[in-house]
């Protein structure tokens, strides 16, 4: 009894109430942002400049509803969605293709539910976390390296890899797929002592891309496919801008003319039609012109924090299935967060990636929050 | 209870540091955009910037006030009026049916063609330019919202039609036309200002954004030598004799020997400046009568466009036609007969009412006869068979040298744009028939301002100066931007020849053909022309007289010509009086202004 008592005031204490506060204050920034970034073209489309930061404050409070489900709900019981939580992800994706799909701009990312609407592969990418945290973690208690053994890799990766080939397959969405492959193999990286595997992997990827990069520069693009122009479009934005590389451009322009002090809130210039949709994936460029260097770096220490956050919470924990799903969420937020801002910064060619909590998008935000509400969770068992 | 064996401790601590190597390398990976951001940030800052800034303004012009024209009397003759521009913002306008209602009203448009422009969505619409600032004054106190008045320039000439051909007038971007409007446009325009707007990318503009404003330069207002009360008598009495003898046309110049100002200039008719675009009466006959052609398949051909007959009014024949100069020219013929020795005004002739040259037979005006005369009387008497002998004792390759020498052969380099070339014989081509006519100014044609700048040349004491208007830029606050430097010729002829010269022109008004050019209690020297027009025997004549003042220390020299006139057609006695009446009131003035000086 009295043990309990202590750990039940233990487990308080230690929740992490510093990656709470940064996420609150990532929130509450990100609608602020939104606000700024669709306020103009809000205002033009639907007559009421605050169409966007209402719909995304409704998906916050679900959000923050989930997150607190989250911080009660005992994460262990997660062990047991293992299978289901794949079965369920892939069933959700297949819907987009059924009558409550939604196709909006030639793809079907979206499902109508009824009162709302939401995208699978946000689902899917919870799921693969969960999925992956409960099966490493049995296999590993099986004992004698069962992980490295072809089957057991097998286990960990396939399902993902279905996952994400049916995402990018059905909702022609790469950088979802993209993403949760970046989940599996940074979770995967996680669980076995090797690296030489990793580092092979790593430097052939590297190698291909600049492949890749070389042929697409010295090649002639005429015919050629949409990913491929996109990679043209990237190497050289101002001959493209026009069309393929218009959106990067208009964000180079918005970050540069942002300077170091930036503008001023709600000062932008380039959210005024000239970035479309500038609340979207674009969002981060439109920050940099109104907030200037130091905002920009703000957000991503701010990022860093959280990732750190995650990373002492994940070693922390004496549990390896808490630990290893707050790997997950972890990986989940550093890709999504380093993709994005590369893509902003056309450090990387133009894919849709969203900045989480900043960007508009309510599924996103709904299942980002109940990440955030997992690791708090695994945070009140750490020791 | 939690890590069964030491496998899985041994893994657990594996699984710490590869999350914290994952960690690491995310950061490591955030941080290297932190430099990128701020590389594009910082280093690209300025370049992105531009670009940005490019995207986002929209420019409108302020047209900058062009500079006056301003003569030696101070009295300005090109101003500047402010007019206004009225124009819609469509998505700042409240209520459209108002503004239409009011607009249309005020700026006499029909309702239509207001609409049409009140409902374009575009960023800014123009409804009506060159609008009168009290209209524009009205439709701002209206205070409508959407409707913009901006303010402009217009150019306005206070009197109209004087100095027209010499002044010249300007376009709807207030940039020189014709005349002097156009030679110094780099000194009268100015340089426009601009309004940035700041717009979204459908060029909207953006409210409370403020507004970048470049201000306009004004442009430099032209000082010129004309002088209103001279060119105002000029043009009166050009119209006078354009009216009384029915003449096509009427061309008065005057000019100061010395230095090549020019005091008048006209050429009528002359049109309205304020209107150059409205054809004058004269002009709108005639397009009536050329369309008019009764032949069918011939319209097509003869039909006179509008900007035809609007160049035909724009011209100044002064400078722009050529003529063929006749008995004025013998001034010419005289200078070098006499420079070059080949005749002292002492030498005897014999006049027998024609002369034959190789085998044609020229007539004299009088054909009686002059009968026995010295040089100085064949002068008075403008005797074609002395000067053919003066002529012919020259030489044609003497002769031609002469007309190169004085300058004949070339432009006079007048400020004003357009002046024709002299249209003279080659020079082996010149037979004995060839010389004997030019002799006495026919078979060649030149511009009235050719043969007044050479004749000054020859009787100022021997340099060529370059006719002009523009005397000086200045500022607006006064200041001298630049004072405008002629080339004047080495000499042409020498002292003696202009001593002369002077002496055997004053003979002709005082006791000769010109005499209709005397003015009492003041000493003119002249000469008079009556030129028969091509083809010869239309019956068409050009009469005209070159008169100076005075005549043994020139100052001043007027031109007059005369085109086709009616009735009467001797110089002596059509032009010559029109400029002995303008001499009887410029001499005086002229002396009152201390002109001399």
């Amino acid at each position: 009894m009295a043990r309990q008592l202590v750990k039940f005031r233990s487990s308080k204490h230690n929740m992490d109430y510093i990656l709470l506060t940064v996420v609150l204050f990532l929130v509450g920034f990100g609608l602020l942002m939104i606000y700024s970034a669709s306020s103009y073209e809000a205002g033009i489309d639907y007559n009421d400049s605050g169409y966007y930061l209402k719909k995304q404050a409704q998906s916050t409070i679900i959000g923050f509803a989930g997150l607190f489900v989250m911080i009660k709900f005992p994460y262990k019981a997660l062990q047991r969605f293992d299978v289901i939580a794949i079965v369920v992800s892939a069933v959700l994706i297949m819907l987009v293709k059924t009558p409550i799909g939604i196709t909006r701009n030639g793809a079907s990312r979206w499902i109508n539910v009824g009162f709302t609407t939401f995208q699978p592969a946000e689902v899917a990418k919870i799921g693969v976390i969960v999925y992956l945290a409960s099966i490493i973690q049995r296999l590993e208690s099986l004992g004698k390296n069962v992980v490295r053994t072809p089957k057991g890799l097998a286990i960990i990766l396939v399902p993902p890899t279905i996952i994400a080939g049916m995402i990018y397959v059905l909702t022609k969405n790469l950088s979802s797929a993209a993403i949760i492959m970046g989940i599996a193999v940074a979770m995967l990286f996680v669980a076995v002592p090797d690296y030489k595997w990793f580092v092979g992997v790593g430097i052939s990827g590297i190698a291909a891309v600049a492949a890749l990069v070389m042929y697409v520069s010295n090649t002639d693009m005429s015919g050629s496919s949409f990913r491929l122009e996109r990679v043209k479009a990237w190497l050289d934005p101002e001959s493209f801008s026009t069309d393929k590389a218009f959106q990067t451009l208009q964000a180079l322009y918005a970050i540069g003319s942002g300077g170091i002090w930036g503008k001023g809130l709600g000062q932008s210039m380039q959210k005024r039609n000239f970035l479309p949709e500038a609340q979207n994936d674009m969002i981060f460029s439109i920050l940099c012109e109104e907030l200037g260097l130091f905002g920009a770096m703000t957000i991503i220490l701010l990022f860093i924090v959280l990732i750190w956050s995650c990373m002492v919470i994940a070693n922390k924990t004496m549990d390896r299935f808490g630990s290893l799903l707050v790997v997950g969420v972890m990986a989940h937020y550093a890709i999504q967060v380093i993709l994005n801002i590369a893509v902003v910064t056309n450090t990387i060619p133009n894919t849709g990636i969203t900045l989480p909590f900043i960007s508009y998008g309510g599924t996103s935000s709904l299942f980002l929050l109940m990440e955030i509400g997992i690791v708090l969770n695994v945070s009140k068992h750490c020791r | 209870m939690m890590v069964k064996n030491s496998t899985g401790r041994r893994n657990m601590t594996v699984q710490k540091r590869k999350t914290f190597v994952l960690c690491v390398m995310s950061i490591i990976a955030l941080l290297l955009l932190e430099v990128r951001v701020g590389y594009l940030m910082i280093m690209c800052s300025e370049y992105y910037t531009e670009r940005a800034t490019e995207l986002h303004e929209r420019e409108r012009d302020i047209k900058a006030a062009r500079g006056r024209i301003i003569d030696s009397t101070g009295t300005i003759l090109a101003d500047n009026k402010t007019v206004c521009t009225i124009s819609v913002i469509h998505s700042q306008v409240r209520e459209p049916e108002k503004v239409i209602e009011i607009l249309s009203r005020e700026l006499d448009l029909s309702e239509e063609y207001v609409r049409k422009r009140v409902e374009k969505y575009s960023s800014r619409e123009r409804i009506k330019s060159n609008v009168d600032k009290t209209i524009g004054d009205r439709i701002r106190n209206y205070d409508l919202a959407g409707v913009k008045v901006d303010e402009d320039y217009k150019r306005y000439y206070p009197y109209g039609e004087l100095a027209s051909k010499v002044l010249g007038f300007t376009g709807g971007d207030n940039q020189g036309i014709i005349g002097l409007e156009v030679t110094y446009e780099k000194y009268l325009t100015g340089k426009k200002g601009q309004i940035l707007t700041l717009t979204d990318a459908k060029g909207i503009e953006l409210d409370g954004m403020g507004e970048r404003r470049k201000e306009p330069v004004a442009g430099k207002d032209l000082h010129i030598s004309l002088d209103v009360n001279i060119q105002k008598y000029a043009t009166q009495l050009a119209k006078q004799a354009y009216e009384t003898k029915q003449a096509a046309g009427v061309s008065i110049i005057v000019m100061n020997v010395n230095n090549g100002e020019i005091l008048a200039m006209t050429d009528v008719p002359e049109f309205n400046l304020n209107e150059p675009f409205t054809l004058i009466d004269e002009f709108q006959i005639e397009k009536v009568q050329q369309n008019d052609t009764p032949e069918e398949g011939q319209t097509a051909v003869k039909q006179v466009s509008d900007q035809d007959l609007l160049n035909m009014m724009w011209r100044n024949g002064c400078i722009n036609d050529t003529y063929e100069p006749g008995s004025t020219f013998k001034i010419i013929t005289a200078a070098a007969g006499l420079e070059s020795g080949a005749v002292r005004l002492e030498d005897n002739f014999s006049c027998p009412g024609f002369i034959i040259v190789d085998d044609r037979k020229i007539r004299c005006h009088k054909i009686a006869g002059h009968g026995a005369e010295d040089f100085t009387h064949a002068v008075m008497n403008s005797c074609n068979p002395v000067f053919i002998t003066v002529g012919l004792r020259l030489g044609a390759e003497r002769y031609y040298n002469y007309f190169t020498r004085f300058g004949l052969k070339q432009k006079t380099g007048i400020d004003l744009p357009g002046e024709a070339g002299t249209i003279m014989h080659q020079p082996d081509k010149i037979g004995e028939v060839e010389l004997a006519t030019i002799s006495f100014g026919q078979s060649f044609q030149i511009t009235p301002i050719r043969l007044m700048t050479t004749v000054s040349g020859l009787i100022n004491g021997g340099k060529l100066v370059t006719p002009h208007f523009g005397v000086k830029a200045v500022n607006e606050d006064g200041t001298v931007v630049d004072e405008f430097v002629y080339p004047v010729s080495d000499e042409i002829v020498s002292e003696n020849t202009t001593e002369k010269l002077k002496y055997v022109l004053e003979q002709v008004v005082e006791n000769g053909g010109g005499k209709n050019g005397y003015v009492e209690g003041f000493r003119v020297g002249g000469k008079t022309a009556t030129s028969q027009t091509l083809p010869r025997g239309s019956g068409r004549y050009i009469a005209s007289f070159l008169g100076f003042a005075p005549a043994d220390n020139p100052k001043i020299m007027a031109l007059a010509i005369i085109d086709t006139p009616q009735g009467t057609y001797y110089g002596g006695q059509i032009a010559a009086p029109v400029v002995r009446q303008l001499f009887e009131n410029i001499l005086p003035y002229l002396e009152e202004i201390g002109y001399d000086e």
